[in-house]
């Protein structure tokens, strides 16, 4: 932050667009200072309290992330543009919005219908626009990003959504931003995208999630806890259970995209963005049980060897230890997620699974394979 | 002077600095059981990097030695004036209490204990993190009473909680005991999945943020530190990587010590959970950063491990022989 000289105070009320940052100096003439300097500096490079009004594109939107992050951007004043096919629609009311809210973000949000797979739309379309920034939020592949910048030179910054999938299997955890990334990895794409970014010269920065959770999640993380607990089910875990994992809520990755926007300091940078604890499997259940109110829930742990389930997933996460620090977005960014792993998970349950909502109807076969195959061997 | 010389007869062993010095110097008074567990190793590097930051101290062992009986600290230290007291020796109120109201009425002004991580409760989500720093007025301590009392005490204070530790001179087996079975070709015993995460620290991380915490007393006051390295590691990786370090293959055997009926804490020198603590306070209230890098620290211990001849030193392992031969029949883990 730029050092500000102190003039002669003035009787004079602040400019409202500044004056969040300047009510401590009582309406002096800084305001006018502070405003040509931000003119003088390179665009984007500035961070003021609040930001100029910016022209973003939203690549996706309608499905989870993007739909809070819309609304996030919109409130701040931005003209928020969501790239989507409309297959989805392009609002809906979310379980705890106000009639006002929701009409007030409606009217504001913009939609610009295209595949993002045809790149020659892509590049026109865009091109024709123009955007000062873009949220890249369901890319996967570097080629799907070329057009983009392409279409943009004088793009301010891309920001990313990565995944902390792209790292190396490693013994020595948590995963940090510096550690090695795996070239084969299922997310290979996302890194390839990164290094795309880097080569290109334009600002970026890069977020990486861990599992991700909450309302309108389409990823069966909690939904898969919260079927087997409302069935009254036990839980099968794989072996034995300690291996740890990591969620973050989606309200905070989507505030932590809002605070990377015009941030030097995250200019060129890639952040690991999830829960500031971590949890493991057999934590994870009960944690679940508690959000929803369910007795402490009974776990049965088995190995995955002795089964063949076929093309079915028997649990939802990766059998490994898989986490990643935070810590570099919270000392550079003094990013502190909202919701600790209860708070967020009952969020998730009031607010989604809790009111019968779900993405993936209830599969126990799996379930029940194990389950008929431990208690033969009890009985 | 003479008056001086009375009261504190060691003194004439710093005479020969400057009358100024004395007074930008911290007197440290390091009390250190050289018999215990794993914190020995703590105080001697401690002392080191102190001296070599330029703080005049007294100590158990190396430098100016005074010795005597920690609970007879009151005489042994008569008359001399120290401005930090590091307490490295206590396992329980008693054996701290007298050094913590020596301290006190001889006008210390910061108390640091190390304390362990090995007092934090078992827990679902980890990592083991300190809490938020209290009101300096009101400092909410859990844990030991060792830990509430030097906090009624004390109104400047920190607690630094480690976990393992490798380093020469380290009383207690940690690399050592990986190392003795791969160099002799034997398989390695470890409990439960090998999965269980520890934090295993270089005990130079532990010395500098003793030594941060000296430095920035303010900042250090009524709060408590993991004093653990700021990368965790599984035990089966830690296996790994100690093979690595000696350039050998390694066997991993898992076992459950209870189907073998075997005492796990002699079987195994860590825990048979998750004991895994993060530095956050240190890095966020000291500016603490970590250094350890077990892969290249571990190389150097193998080859002092070597040097010392250990190597070749002729060793039983009944509890394992146990281990191995219990597995013979299938065990569920």
């Amino acid at each position: 932050m730029a050092k500000l000289v102190v003039l002669q105070p003035t009787k004079q009320p602040p400019i409202s667009l500044l004056s969040s940052s300047l009510s401590h100096f009582n309406g002096t003439k800084l305001c006018q200072i502070q405003y040509k300097r931000k003119v003088c500096q390179p665009k984007g490079a500035l961070h003021v309290a609040a930001s100029s009004t910016k022209k973003i594109l939203i690549m996706g939107g309608t499905r989870f992330i993007g739909v809070f992050l819309s609304r996030l951007l919109v409130k701040e004043g931005h003209q928020v543009t969501l790239f989507t096919r409309g297959k989805a629609p392009v609002t809906q009311q979310l379980p705890g919005e106000s009639d006002s809210d929701y009409s007030d973000f409606k009217s504001k949000i913009l939609h610009l219908k295209g595949d993002r797979q045809d790149f020659e739309f892509v590049k026109s379309s865009l091109s024709a626009e123009g955007f000062d920034v873009v949220y890249d939020i369901n890319g996967r592949e570097a080629v799907e990003v070329e057009p983009i910048l392409d279409a943009l030179p004088n793009l301010e910054q891309f920001i990313y959504c990565s995944s902390a999938g792209v790292y190396l299997k490693s013994d020595i955890l948590p995963h940090c931003e510096v550690d090695a990334v795996d070239p084969k990895s299922r997310h290979k794409g996302k890194l390839n995208t990164e290094s795309l970014l880097e080569k290109s010269g334009v600002n970026w920065t890069s977020l990486r999630p861990v599992y991700i959770y909450g309302p309108l999640n389409y990823n069966p993380v909690e939904e898969w806890f919260f079927h087997r607990l409302k069935a009254g089910r036990p839980i099968p875990i794989p072996n034995s259970g300690v291996q740890i994992t990591q969620l973050g809520h989606v309200k905070d990755l989507a505030t932590a995209f809002v605070r990377v926007l015009g941030n030097e300091k995250a200019s060129k940078q890639v952040f690991n963005i999830s829960g500031e604890k971590y949890v493991t499997f057999d934590g994870l259940a009960k944690a679940c049980a508690k959000a929803g109110g369910f007795p402490e829930p009974e776990i049965v742990h088995y190995n995955p060897k002795e089964f063949d389930f076929g093309k079915k997933k028997a649990f939802p996460f990766r059998d490994q230890h898989f986490f990643a620090s935070v810590e570099k977005a919270k000392h550079v960014l003094g990013l502190k997620p909202e919701f600790d792993l209860v708070e967020g998970l009952t969020d998730s349950y009031n607010l989604d699974f809790g009111r019968g909502t779900y993405r993936k109807e209830a599969d126990f076969s799996t379930d029940d394979m194990i389950l008929n195959k431990t208690f033969a061997l009890q009985s | 002077m003479d008056l001086v010389r009375k009261q504190a007869p060691w003194l004439p062993l710093l005479l020969h600095l400057p009358l100024l010095h004395l007074l930008h110097f911290l007197f440290i008074l390091v009390s250190l059981n050289t018999n215990s567990g794993g914190h020995a190793v703590i105080g001697f590097y401690f002392a080191k990097e102190l001296l070599g930051s330029g703080h005049e101290e007294i100590t158990r062992a190396g430098g100016k030695t005074m010795w005597g009986d920690p609970a007879d600290v009151g005489n042994v230290v008569a008359g001399a004036t120290f401005d930090v007291v590091l307490d490295n020796n206590g396992k329980d109120l008693d054996t701290v209490r007298p050094v913590i109201d020596r301290a006190k009425s001889s006008g210390v002004k910061q108390f640091l204990f190390i304390s362990s991580a090995g007092i934090y409760k078992p827990t679902d989500e980890p990592p083991h993190v300190e809490g938020i720093k209290q009101n300096l007025h009101y400092c909410r301590m859990s844990g030991s009473g060792v830990e509430k009392y030097i906090a009624e005490v004390f109104g400047s204070w920190a607690v630094f909680r480690p976990q393992y530790m490798i380093r020469s001179g380290n009383n207690k087996d940690c690399e050592e005991w990986f190392f003795d079975r791969i160099v002799r070709n034997r398989p390695v015993p470890i409990p439960g999945s090998g999965m269980q995460l520890t934090n295993i620290a270089h005990v130079r991380d532990l010395s500098s943020m003793l030594t941060l915490a000296v430095e920035k007393p303010e900042a250090a006051s009524c709060n408590i530190f993991n004093c653990v390295s700021h990368r965790a590691m599984t035990l089966d990786g830690m296996a790994r990587l100690c093979a690595e370090a000696a350039g050998l293959p390694v066997e991993i055997v898992h076992h459950d010590p209870k189907a073998v009926g075997i005492d796990a804490k002699k079987a195994f020198p860590f825990r048979n959970m998750h004991v895994y603590s993060e530095p956050r306070a240190a890095k966020d209230i000291l500016g603490w950063e970590g250094t350890t890098n077990l892969q290249e620290d571990l190389k150097e211990r193998f080859k002092e491990y070597v040097k010392i001849g250990r190597d070749k030193k002729p060793m039983q392992f009944e509890i394992d022989d146990k281990i191995l031969e219990a597995l013979k029949v299938p065990v569920a883990v």
